[in-house]
């Protein structure tokens, strides 16, 4: 290779202009080279699958015939479907819920954990809440799988135990309470990724800031309003906007739980989607959930991205 | 006044820290009470026998029953082995070659950066659930059903576009001038990613590993649609299954989601330090 021509960066789309052709190969050649694995995975597995989800969603299609039949799967999932007509509006609690929650529960901690003067504490809590983080999913799932039992649970043992048999209930197997028991799994809900996600955004306030408001008397409570919050905007909003995503497509917990009953009482659209796919074969129709549910998504992500200022940008100087 | 000394934060030491911190402390464990009893609960019946776990439903039970773990891991033994080599492949690929790319994209401006770039990122706001059935149907064409690559191929193609929007970003935080020194030094593309790129992100790649791995480990919908076969099935659904055949018998079942968090802790405690550094370094915010 030429030591004598060194090419930055900016300097290479212009510099070509006026080369041959060996020079495009030599110098762009491997630029190129470097992106044929990641995009040769994306267009068979990624790319392709996407493509043929918003095309298919058009069509009857069994996964091997397909009849093009319109707008039909749209129109079905609001006229005709049950089971999406009460998908939705428990998509929708299940959300509040689980955002609410977000938003509020591993802040709090955060917050706590942030205030304790004894450092070395500090980094304990930090470990100790962070851990449960790598205990798998499914595990989870189950265990709370069995603490709500109505048999050998814990709820149901406690309550007997301590007199209060005529508060045992069936909990998942209870058309009412199904759907908020799948809300409650996680109890206290302090996800270690998000409790990460706001620590690094307090330590990342300026001390500075803190100092000025201590020397104006603010309290704990002012200062979390007016310094906290407002400095870990990004942070909120990025935490805002990942629930409502996850928790909009989640099916997989309630899938375990009750996949769906007693009844169709605990529903989520994507339930709908897979149990019309994997159950009765009607891969058009699924598909046409999953279109459904996308553009949904976006509509949510592009309104956060439009709307939902950042934090207040802080630099030292002013 | 003195202002220059900090007001709010003493580094006060010994029993006033532990008084001002106590009703925090107190906060703190019970939560930690809650979020730590479901674990109890898994440890303890692990050991017991169903007549121990009968009698002695809140606390330990003596002798404790180690069969249970025996039992667990005869059955389990085939999903783990499974679940790592999946992961073994995958997280290696997603590495390699969102690394590349972030690094292309990061140093080099080239016809077509920019959409391609935005081809990449905008699949951060394309759910899962889209592509399930049609990926389904396109793997069973592919006749990939039941096979390791029916799970490697889309981890590593779903996987990568996460990593290379943070890589790419690490990347460019490099300063300019140590690649073209390494340039006049004669040093190629390859060279450059590969001996001064690479190292520099190194907490990065740690924690792109990390939560490649766990979320390859907590996948449930995919390995379920794709791997029908017991023989190929992943922790996840085989522990689903192991709960099915052992439904009541909660000691070889607890003693199974023992089993099957270990691989992940023992992970987390080596590779901890580097991830919370690389989470914590303010990446991770819009």
């Amino acid at each position: 290779m030429s030591t004598t021509e060194v090419i930055r960066p900016q300097q290479l789309t212009a510099g070509t202009r006026k080369r041959g052709v060996d020079y495009y190969i030599r110098k762009l050649g491997p630029i190129y080279l470097f992106l044929i694995p990641t995009f040769a995975f994306l267009l068979v597995f990624t790319y392709y699958p996407i493509f043929s989800a918003f095309f298919h969603s058009f069509f009857r299609w069994d996964g091997v015939h397909g009849q093009f039949v319109g707008f039909q799967n749209f129109r079905n999932l609001f006229t005709v479907d049950m089971q999406f007509r009460i998908a939705v509006p428990n998509v929708l609690k299940l959300t509040a819920f689980r955002v609410t929650v977000a938003l509020t529960i591993p802040l709090l901690a955060a917050e706590i954990i942030f205030g304790l003067k004894n450092s070395r504490m500090a980094y304990f809590w930090r470990v100790a809440l962070i851990i449960p983080m790598v205990v798998p999913w499914i595990v989870l799932i189950l265990v709370w799988l069995f603490i709500y039992d109505p048999q050998m649970g814990i709820i149901n043992t406690l309550l007997k135990g301590v007199g209060l048999d005529k508060w045992t209930r069936l909990w998942l197997g209870d058309m009412r309470l199904a759907l908020w028991c799948i809300a409650f799994y996680g109890f206290p809900w302090i996800s270690g990724l998000n409790l990460l996600i706001y620590l690094a955004g307090l330590d990342a306030i300026s001390p500075e800031l803190f100092d000025a408001a201590a020397i104006d008397g603010a309290s704990r409570i002012r200062r979390i309003r007016h310094i906290d919050i407002p400095m870990i905007g990004g942070q909120l909003k990025l935490i805002f906007i990942m629930t409502i995503i996850t928790q909009l497509q989640n099916f997989q917990d309630v899938m375990i739980f009750t996949n769906g009953g007693p009844g169709l009482s605990t529903f989520v659209p994507g339930l709908v989607l897979y149990h019309s796919a994997f159950y009765y074969s009607k891969m058009g129709y699924a598909s046409a959930i999953g279109v459904f549910l996308f553009v949904i998504i976006l509509v949510i992500t592009m309104f956060n991205m439009r709307f939902m200022q950042s934090g207040v940008e802080y630099s030292p100087e002013g | 006044m003195d202002l220059t000394h900090s007001p709010v934060m003493p580094k006060p030491v010994g029993r006033s820290s532990f008084r001002r911190d106590l009703p925090a402390n107190l906060f703190l464990v019970s939560v930690a009470f809650f979020t730590f009893i479901p674990f109890y609960f898994m440890i303890i019946t692990s050991l017991k026998t169903t007549s121990q776990m009968r009698h002695f439903f809140w606390t330990p039970a003596l002798p404790f029953y180690f069969e249970n773990y025996a039992t667990a891991f005869s059955l389990l033994q085939r999903y783990f082995v499974n679940t790592a080599l999946i992961a073994a492949i995958s997280v290696p690929g997603i590495l390699l070659f969102s690394s590349m790319a972030a690094f292309v994209f990061a140093r080099y401006s080239f016809p077509g950066r920019t959409i391609l770039f935005w081809a990449i990122i905008s699949l951060l706001m394309v759910p899962t659930v889209l592509t399930l059935v049609p990926a389904f149907i396109w793997i069973k064409q592919l006749r990939l059903l039941n096979t390791y690559w029916a799970l490697i191929f889309p981890y590593i193609a779903g996987g990568q576009v996460f990593a290379i929007y943070l890589l790419k970003s690490f990347f460019a935080t490099i300063p300019n001038e140590l690649f073209d020194s390494a340039e006049v030094d004669g040093a190629n593309t390859f060279q450059q990613y590969w001996s001064i790129a690479l190292p520099l992100v190194k907490p990065m790649l740690s924690v792109i590993a990390i939560l490649n791995t766990l979320s390859i480990w907590n996948d449930y919908i995919w390995p379920l649609v794709t791997l029908q076969d017991n023989n190929m099935r992943t922790i996840t659904i085989g522990l689903r299954y192991f709960q099915g055949q052992y439904h009541t018998n909660y000691g070889p079942l607890f003693a199974g989601y023992i089993l099957a968090s270990i691989p992940l802790l023992v992970l987390f405690l080596i590779a901890m330090r580097p991830f919370v550094a690389g989470l914590t370094s303010g990446a991770l915010k819009m």
